[in-house]
């Protein structure tokens, strides 16, 4: 271990060389132009983590399934062509449900670059990886594999993490899970950094009676809550479905509204 | 450990050190824990002549004395403060960030203390010659934001490009990687022209690495890299602030007491909302200066107050506070 540290290379960089790097990353687009502005940053940006929180239902599995679509927009259309990793912790995943965000979101581009080339739909679904990591034994081990899983498939840019919370909430104290939990998230966020790849948290909410600003809040505590650099709160009422930027380093707080049709994540007409 | 040299007395020759290694007296440690009459025998020398060579490495390796007038001189002709370029702030705190001590930002997740170190970054980087190292520990950092910061302030691109390329970015994962960095900062082979305040942002995310573990090793630590800081910030003259964090905890059984006379009455549970400044106890006397960040009000147009409030202070007063406001241009 000490060895490995005596010879890292710390790599300092000055702000103007930091900031070609980061106008220069693409991000992933949601589908809805509302949210994409909301973020700052046009779509959840390479190299940063974004946590996703809401009550059930409030959409956070659709916004990861939309992006694990949405990673593999063609480069002429200015997109990644690129691969996901889908880490299904509460098995949310439905796979019928992602073949068909992923179909209208590749019959877009498709459309907008005019060609009839005929897309090929069981090499996209290969560009999707799927895990299903349920317990903590099971996710600790992962996520103790996954930079060199991650080093072994360059391709793959998105990293969903469904939900983070999920594997904590049997056979760990809360001191150990934080522990466990903020080794995991810095080895993780080395890597996103690294090899510039985004990460898509989701968080249950919690109830904490008393607290000011709210009863309700992500779930974890508020050492979690510092941990993320973007958290966006989904929420569902009646007058529709609304995404709240609760906390970000590049935008101010906000929110934009937006729909989940069949299509997927859309903007509201 | 040191050993014991020939050069480090006139009567330590070759042949005394000889004679001493073949008794196991090697380090300067071994010679002083021995008793003289003993070594007096064993080096073939008077007991005199032991007692000037015991006093002589007692009054090289004991800390030294300064008198009040040279300290109080060295004191003045120092530079005691870096503005933050905030002139509230600056007044509260008595003139900034203090040179050769360590400062601590905390507050609750959200309030807006990254936004801030942002602002006394690009603040001290334009107002000053020296070079701004920022040792990103949770992917927080933004030259995005930064830029946007400087441009709402109505820097020119040449002016923005200076002050960009006097902030250094770092990015560290773990405490031992953190320890390792310093480490190299002080033997100069990590060398960063000019430094003059490291900020980092932010330390629970490395401390809380080791929650959980029953051996104390996050502590031991902290306290080397405590300590690497403190050195640092004396002979290189820098200001060191780290962020730290607030956690809350909710309150339930306050009113039990009470409910003992009137049981009768119906039991409404007062629950009071309690603040803890994370890191432990150790961590709590180590900061020269503790800020305390909130965030007070939030506006329609997604700007905020953020009141700044000094909770600990060697400088002066404590207990002084002053508004912010955080919005699109940064924090002013």
């Amino acid at each position: 271990m000490l060895k490995v540290i005596m010879n890292t290379n710390y790599k300092i960089f000055n702000a103007a060389e930091y900031w070609q790097r980061e106008t220069s990353l693409p991000s992933i687009p949601t589908f809805c132009q509302q949210v994409d502005k909301l973020l700052g940053s046009d779509g959840v940006q390479l190299g940063t983590i974004t946590e996703l929180l809401g009550l059930p239902g409030t959409g956070k599995t659709q916004m990861c399934l939309q992006l694990c679509a949405s990673i593999q927009i063609p480069k002429a259309l200015g997109g990644l062509e690129a691969e996901a990793l889908y880490i299904d912790t509460n098995t949310n995943f439905r796979i019928h449900r992602y073949q068909e965000i992923l179909k209208s979101c590749l019959l877009k581009c498709q459309k907008l670059l005019d060609t009839s080339e005929v897309i090929d739909e069981e090499e996209a679904l290969k560009r999707l990886h799927y895990v299903g990591a349920f317990g903590v034994v099971e996710f600790g081990a992962l996520m103790h594999m996954l930079p060199t899983y991650l080093r072994d498939r360059p391709k793959i840019r998105l990293v969903v993490i469904d939900s983070i919370a999920f594997p904590f909430k049997e056979g760990v104290s809360a001191r150990e899970r934080s522990g466990l939990l903020f080794r995991q998230m810095s080895e993780l966020q080395r890597c996103a950094v690294e090899r510039q790849i985004a990460v898509v948290l989701t968080n249950e909410m919690s109830t904490r009676l008393g607290l000011s600003g709210g009863s309700i809040v992500g779930s974890m505590g508020d050492a979690w809550s510092h941990r993320g650099t973007v958290r966006l709160l989904l929420s569902s009422t009646e007058r529709g479905r609304a995404a709240v930027l609760v906390k970000s380093n590049v935008a101010g707080a906000g929110v934009a509204s937006f729909q989940i049709t069949k299509e997927g994540i859309r903007d509201v007409e | 450990m040191q050993k014991l040299h020939s050069k480090d007395h006139v009567l330590l020759k070759e042949k005394v050190i000889k004679l001493l290694h073949q008794n196991k007296i090697t380090t300067i440690l071994d010679f002083l824990q021995e008793d003289v009459e003993k070594l007096s025998t064993l080096a073939k020398l008077s007991l005199p002549q032991i007692l000037s060579i015991r006093l002589e490495y007692f009054n090289k390796y004991s800390a030294p004395v300064i008198n009040g007038n040279a300290l109080f001189t060295k004191c003045i002709i120092s530079k005691k403060f870096i503005s933050t370029g905030l002139s509230s702030l600056d007044n509260i705190t008595g003139g900034g960030i203090p040179v050769g001590f360590i400062t601590e930002l905390y507050g609750l997740a959200g309030s807006g203390k990254t936004q801030l170190l942002f602002q006394v970054a690009i603040n001290c980087a334009s107002n000053n010659e020296g070079t701004i190292l920022y040792i990103d520990t949770k992917g927080d950092f933004s030259a995005v934001r930064v830029q946007k910061m400087l441009q709402a302030h109505g820097y020119s691109h040449k002016n923005m490009a200076a002050v960009l390329m006097k902030i250094k970015i770092v990015h560290i994962w773990s405490l031992d990687e953190l320890i390792e960095f310093l480490r190299r900062i002080k033997n100069r082979t990590e060398f960063i022209e000019n430094l003059s305040v490291i900020l980092i942002d932010s330390l629970p995310c490395l401390m809380f690495q080791y929650l959980g573990d029953d051996c104390k090793v996050g502590l031991s630590a902290l306290n080397v890299f405590v300590n690497y800081c403190n050195y640092l910030c004396k002979e290189m003259h820098l200001s060191i602030v780290c962020v730290n964090i607030q956690t809350r905890w909710v309150d339930q059984n306050a009113s039990d007491l009470e409910d003992d006379i009137e049981s009768s009455v119906s039991k409404e549970t007062v629950r009071i909302e309690k603040r803890n400044r994370c890191l432990g106890r150790y961590w709590q006397h180590i900061p020269a200066l503790v800020l305390l960040v909130e965030r007070t009000k939030d506006c329609e147009n997604g700007s905020a107050e953020i009141n700044i409030s000094v909770t600990k202070s060697a400088f002066g007063v404590s207990n002084l506070s002053c508004t912010l406001k955080l919005s699109e241009l940064g924090v002013t």
